[in-house]
């Protein structure tokens, strides 16, 4: 009966490369930093150096699709954060957060805004229970809940989508001045989840109970709190998400937020923040966000197709997590 | 008896005979369920057992291969591209991929040291991305109906070669686990792997093998399918992912390792396959299938929960000093 606490199967550490090439680690740590500058720098010279990046209609279309993925992946960044990797429903949550939404504008905007927000951070917050409360796995507490989801929407809508015919929720469509509303949003969600995690006594248990749940424990932080309160804080910025997603497309499917939870850890890993929990901020996934939709623009700007963007995503995201654990300190 | 109920392999070949038996008393009188059933019950079994074998064996030694899901589909789409003269060509590069993409990411995890959920979903986008450059982000019919017939073909009314394939695995796969010393070496590195290494099991060798085994087990399914459908497409033609999981959990395979064994993962994956093969002979629709298979996971996980007892504990106490 195993009953330790790194219930991820992370497996017990093996010292695989004690003196990784020969370097000592300071020099490691370094030779990373330098990849990482350079890979940076690399990214926006080739980005000035693409012809037509530069444009209007290039940036446009960068700043109208960030903001979806965006508030998705600062809400995964809590529960990666938390030490629990990540939530495979976060799409499927999303999904049918937009249902909800679309659902229930007859009763008015704003009360279909509260049942939205209310139904996702119920969903993930339960989930967040049945993992910090418990200690359940959090991989297999999120497929089954993704599971069931798919179940009770099919249940409830027959497995269609909903469009409805009036116009209340283009309003959500708008701009604040000349700044569209889902870029508005998403800024307000990035300030908002680092002004959690820097500021907030909540921010400062999610690293120490990320980082070391043990220690959390003696040091007598409620973890099973922190980390439903993570979750939750997951479920709220996919509302977020969710209610622009449904105004812009004004309908509410289960097909919006298909893909969209391994876009986000693409997002959240490549910003740099670490696969096991403990180190990272929202700030980081805001970059990985711009990194990895920059390199799709790119792409697509040079004449490669849609499917090379599903490929370089695997590979950076597979590089990155490599170079990542080169640099840790063990 | 009690020693049998306290096997752990027999836990899902009981839930296994109360479903059929379930079914049974619910169909009794109207012969919904009948021959078609059991075939159809093997032909899932054939899709979902290897990638559940493969998944299930990385449980085991306490690791976790989200890959599979994306090796599916590519060793699919590789096979229909490669195996329009030869199949078994189609086959043994799919199946080799499958074998390189393990070993290369088991070998990442050991020279690392990290988790083997990062790595995996590193391989999973990757080979989920490859999947869609080879097909050109399109479905690519297999131009071979012969062979999409000979592998479904009911063989003695129950048996087909997809679903024979796959119970030779299984057969393999347990005599080897049972007899011999890889068995008990996955144990041990999945039960505890200072120990297993200061035993002198070769840990690092184990983890990439089994790795090997996993992505090799879900090429082979994934191409056998893409023949079956005469198709393959870089979307998932069936998420495994969740079911495979499943399976592993109901046949006593714990993510804390060292538990399981093919067999009793075999009966996990029996209990998947009946459960929706059956809701589909008697019109149940199939969101029944995904409540189901969501609850069961629900409980398992909440069950296998490290600090369960600890709450129940502390719930009844609490209860009895209300009571007082």
């Amino acid at each position: 009966m195993s009953t330790s606490p790194d219930h991820l199967n992370a497996g017990t550490p093996i010292r695989a490369s004690d003196g990784f090439i020969g370097l000592p680690r300071s020099w490691r740590k370094r030779a990373i930093i330098l990849v990482r500058l350079m890979s940076g720098a690399a990214l926006v010279v080739a980005a000035l150096v693409t012809p037509g990046f530069l444009t209007a209609t290039s940036i446009l279309s960068l700043l109208t699709t960030i903001p979806f993925i965006g508030c998705v992946a600062v809400g995964m960044t809590f529960i990666t954060l938390s030490g629990n990797v990540m939530s495979f429903c976060l799409g499927a949550t999303l999904s049918a957060t937009t249902i909800v939404f679309m659902a229930s504008v007859p009763i008015g905007l704003a009360g279909a805004l509260v049942l939205a927000f209310l139904f996702s951070v119920l969903v993930t917050g339960a989930q967040g229970w049945m993992v910090g409360y418990f200690r359940a796995n959090p991989i297999i507490v999120s497929m089954a809940v993704l599971a069931l989801i798919y179940g009770f929407v099919t249940l409830f809508t027959g497995g269609r989508g909903i469009y409805p015919a009036g116009t209340e929720t283009d309003i959500l469509k708008g701009r604040i001045g000349w700044v569209p509303i889902p870029l508005a949003a998403f800024m307000v969600t990035v300030v908002l989840g680092q002004f959690l995690l820097s500021y907030t006594r909540f921010g400062r248990n999610v690293f120490m109970v990320g980082s070391n749940y043990r220690a959390a424990l003696a040091a007598g932080i409620p973890a099973w709190r922190t980390i439903t309160g993570a979750y939750m804080v997951a479920g709220l910025f996919t509302a977020v998400s969710a209610v622009l997603m449904a105004a812009r497309y004004a309908s509410g499917d289960m097909e919006h937020g298909l893909g969209y939870d391994y876009h986000a850890i693409s997002a959240v890993v490549v910003g740099g923040n670490a696969i096991g929990g403990g180190q990272g901020s929202v700030v980081r996934t805001l970059l990985g966000t711009v990194i990895i939709s920059i390199l799709r623009g790119m792409l697509l700007l040079w004449g490669f197709s849609t499917q090379m963007q599903y490929l370089t995503t695997g590979i950076v995201v597979f590089g990155v997590i490599m170079l990542h654990s080169l640099g840790e300190t063990r | 008896m009690r020693s049998i109920l306290r096997t752990p392999a027999a836990r899902p070949y009981i839930l296994l005979v109360a479903t059929i038996a379930i079914f049974y008393v619910v169909d009794f009188g109207h012969g919904r369920i009948n021959q078609a059933t059991v075939f159809s019950v093997l032909q899932l079994f054939a899709t979902l057992g290897p990638v559940a074998l493969g998944l299930g064996m990385t449980m085991i030694a306490r690791e976790f291969d989200l890959s599979i899901v994306g090796m599916m589909s590519l060793a699919g789409c590789i096979a229909v591209m490669t195996g329009g003269t030869y199949p078994l060509l189609g086959l043994a590069l799919a199946v080799a991929a499958g074998c390189f993409s393990g070993v290369l990411q088991g070998a990442v995890m050991m020279w690392l040291d990290i988790s083997s959920v990062g790595v995996t979903l590193g391989g999973l986008l990757t080979s989920g991305g490859l999947a869609y450059v080879l097909t050109n982000n399109s479905s690519i019919a297999y131009p071979r109906m012969d062979v999409a017939m000979m592998v479904n073909a009911p063989i003695g009314s129950i048996l087909s070669i997809r679903n024979i394939v796959a119970i030779m695995l299984f057969v393999t796969a347990a005599f080897v686990f049972h007899w011999t010393r890889i068995g008990r070496d996955v144990v041990a590195t999945g039960s505890n792997r200072r120990a297993a290494l200061v035993a002198g099991v070769g840990v690092r060798g184990v983890v990439i093998g089994v790795f090997a085994l996993s992505g090799m087990l879900a090429a082979l399914s994934g191409a056998l399918l893409s023949y079956s459908l005469a198709a393959a497409s870089p979307v998932a033609l069936v998420d495994a992912l969740v079911p495979a999981t499943a399976a592993a959990i109901i046949g006593g395979v714990s993510l804390s390792g060292g538990k399981g064994t093919p067999a009793s993962i075999a009966g996990g994956v029996l209990v998947l396959c009946v459960l929706r093969s059956g809701l589909t002979a008697i019109g149940v629709p199939p969101l029944v299938h995904d409540l189901v298979t969501g609850g069961v996971l629900l409980t398992v996980a909440l069950l296998d929960a490290s600090a369960l007892e600890e709450r129940l504990f502390a719930f009844r106490r609490w209860r009895l000093g209300r009571s007082l």
